[in-house]
């Protein structure tokens, strides 16, 4: 219920934050006035609109997922592209509705401020629906399954980044001496799994263990749980393996190193 | 004489096997584990069973399912591994609570013995203990177990020989013959094992390293039966592999269609297969497998597996693969 309201919150402040930016674009071009030449209420109009559009097209790309970090160059690029869908939405709607065209300078205003402040806005709101999202009890609590070098990093990083994704147990295998890691408690061996999953785990990311692979996703299936496998299971610790498809069916995939503009083609 | 078995423990090496079932429960070639030991001794000896709070209600189960009217479940009240009293601190816990005052047959639930407790009891000698030991031939493995040094290094079977030194677990063995889980305790030994379990509740082996120090004599029966400790999914698969040799146990209502066969195989009540390949793979009761390749694999009850192949796997009980286009 939290994560959906924060959601609604997310969606319709990025609205007003789309359709500012045009009203700002309109008042930097136009002057702060209400021009009757160029009026402001079918500008304003037709930019609701488009922004609703703006809005589907940015979902698609997939921004407002829980796994992505809003101030990575991936989610820029991503919110550069909607913004500009938006804006050519803008023009062409605008021309449809009224027939005419306008100042090309208030659409390049219009994209540059859309961006910015989209991108500003998502960094603050990203901030604040970590913070909620991990207040007690979290919203999704995460249990690690192995203790390893790259299951230490993850807790950390999670921790640090105040991922919505809060690790709450840790299990092991084989067992361990440890009993927390990085402040979170390291529950015993796998016999424990179904104490713990009943404890409202939303998230289990297997960090060893490899030969359990099948039991845990079975588990995480019967319990409605999102399984996730990290790729050091598989031996995979260059952090340059990519999921790609081979006809429809998903595979895991490492390449040679080579130009970096072939990862384009290959 | 009394006989008492360890049945407690959580197996956590046999997950998910042993995830909602005692170890000592196991099916191995279709019959509990458990049944093996108790359906062999002697009608006359009551037998306790000590499990835990979780496992309590399928022991109950079981025990009456078995009809022997005199084997007693002993809960002992722990509900996880750290809260666990030990082996020797259960065993030393329903000596005093129920005042035995008997020689005592103590074994641990997760062994297969393939040697007749009748033979083995026949060696005993009055207050002497006597321990089964067997050659398990490699010196790697036996550093896992509790080591016997006897007058003989080479002891012939079913012969008894005085121990003269024992080992638990020891980093360098210096035999190849380990205690097997099954020991006659005399009478006399019993207040030594209390108060030794005081300090050492987890250490069964132990007591027998502490009975040699107070000068007590221990004795040993060596046989060349199968004998397995099913502590993992290998040992587990072994023991399948020896006990069913290269047939195929079908259980009631179980059902296979167009299958291949090979090795040991166990199809559990009510599972089916079909269009399938199936090499050393127990299979328990419940199961719906349909055109896949299983080698190596114990799946466990409920399962539902479709268009898969898996090698060396222990599936979850409910697990559901099924394989879509």
């Amino acid at each position: 219920m939290r994560y959906r309201l924060l959601l609604t919150g997310w969606l319709i402040s990025d609205l007003i934050v789309f359709i500012s930016s045009y009203a700002l674009a309109y008042f930097l071009r136009v002057g702060w006035i209400l021009s009757t030449d160029f009026p402001f209420e079918p500008y304003i109009t037709v930019v609701a609109i488009t922004s609703l559009l703006w809005l589907v097209v940015l979902i698609t790309t997939r921004t407002f997922a829980l796994t992505r970090t809003q101030g990575s160059i991936r989610n820029l690029a991503y919110i550069i592209y909607s913004s500009l869908v938006g804006t050519a939405l803008f023009a062409l709607g605008y021309y449809f509705l009224y027939g005419l065209f306008f100042s090309r300078m208030l659409l390049l205003y219009a994209l540059v401020i859309s961006t910015v402040a989209i991108w500003i806005w998502h960094l603050v709101f990203a901030r604040f629906q970590r913070f909620m999202l991990r207040r007690d009890p979290p919203v999704f609590p995460t249990l690690i399954v192995g203790v390893t070098r790259e299951s230490r990093e993850l807790i950390e990083k999670l921790n640090k980044g105040s991922n919505p994704l809060k690790p709450v147990a840790v299990l092991d295998g084989r067992g361990c001496k440890d009993t927390e890691i990085n402040g979170v408690p390291v529950r015993g061996k796998l016999n424990k799994l179904e104490d713990v999953l009943s404890e409202g785990i939303t998230h289990l990311i297997q960090c060893s263990d490899l030969e359990q692979s099948l039991n845990l996703l079975s588990a995480c299936r019967q319990k409605k749980i999102t399984y996730m496998l990290l790729p050091s299971v598989l031996g995979i610790v260059e952090r340059d393996e990519k999921v790609e498809s081979l006809e429809g069916q998903p595979v895991t995939m490492v390449g040679p190193k080579e130009n970096a503009l072939m990862w384009f083609f290959k | 004489m009394h006989a008492f078995i360890l049945a407690g423990g959580f197996a956590t090496r046999l997950w998910p096997l042993t995830e909602a079932r005692a170890k000592p429960l196991l099916p191995l070639a279709g019959v509990p584990l458990i049944e093996y030991l108790v359906r062999d001794i002697p009608e006359d000896v009551p037998v306790t069973i000590s499990t835990n709070a979780i496992f309590k209600e399928a022991f109950e189960d079981w025990a009456e399912g078995f009809g022997r009217s005199n084997v007693e479940i002993l809960i002992e009240d722990v509900k996880s591994d750290d809260q666990k009293l030990g082996a020797l601190g259960a065993t030393a816990q329903w000596i005093t609570d129920a005042n035995i005052d008997d020689d005592v047959l103590l074994l641990t639930g997760d062994n297969y013995c393939g040697f007749s407790f009748d033979a083995f009891l026949a060696t005993a000698v009055p207050d002497t203990t006597l321990i089964a030991v067997h050659d398990i031939g490699n010196i790697e493995k036996a550093s896992q177990f509790g080591t016997v040094l006897t007058e003989n290094q080479q002891p012939t079977t079913h012969n008894r020989q005085l121990v003269t030194g024992f080992e638990e677990k020891p980093r360098e063995p210096k035999t190849t013959l380990v205690n097997t889980g099954c020991s006659l305790l005399p009478k006399s030994t019993l207040p030594i094992l209390v108060e030794y379990a005081k300090s050492h509740p987890d250490n069964i082996g132990g007591v027998f390293e502490e009975l040699l120090n107070r000068k007590k004599p221990i004795t040993c029966f060596s046989f060349s039966e199968s004998w397995f400790d099913i502590g993992s999914f290998d040992a587990y698969l072994e023991a399948t592999r020896e006990l069913v040799g290269g047939r195929v146990i079908k259980e009631e209502g179980a059902v296979t269609e167009q299958t291949n066969c090979e090795g040991s195989v166990v199809i559990g009540e009510r599972s089916t297969v079909q269009r399938s390949k199936l090499t050393d793979t127990v299979v328990f009761e419940d199961c719906m497998i349909e055109d896949c390749v299983l080698s190596n694999c114990v799946i466990d009850k409920g399962c539902t597996l479709r268009g898969v192949d898996l090698t060396g796997k222990m599936l979850r009980e409910g697990s559901k693969l099924i394989r879509t286009e």
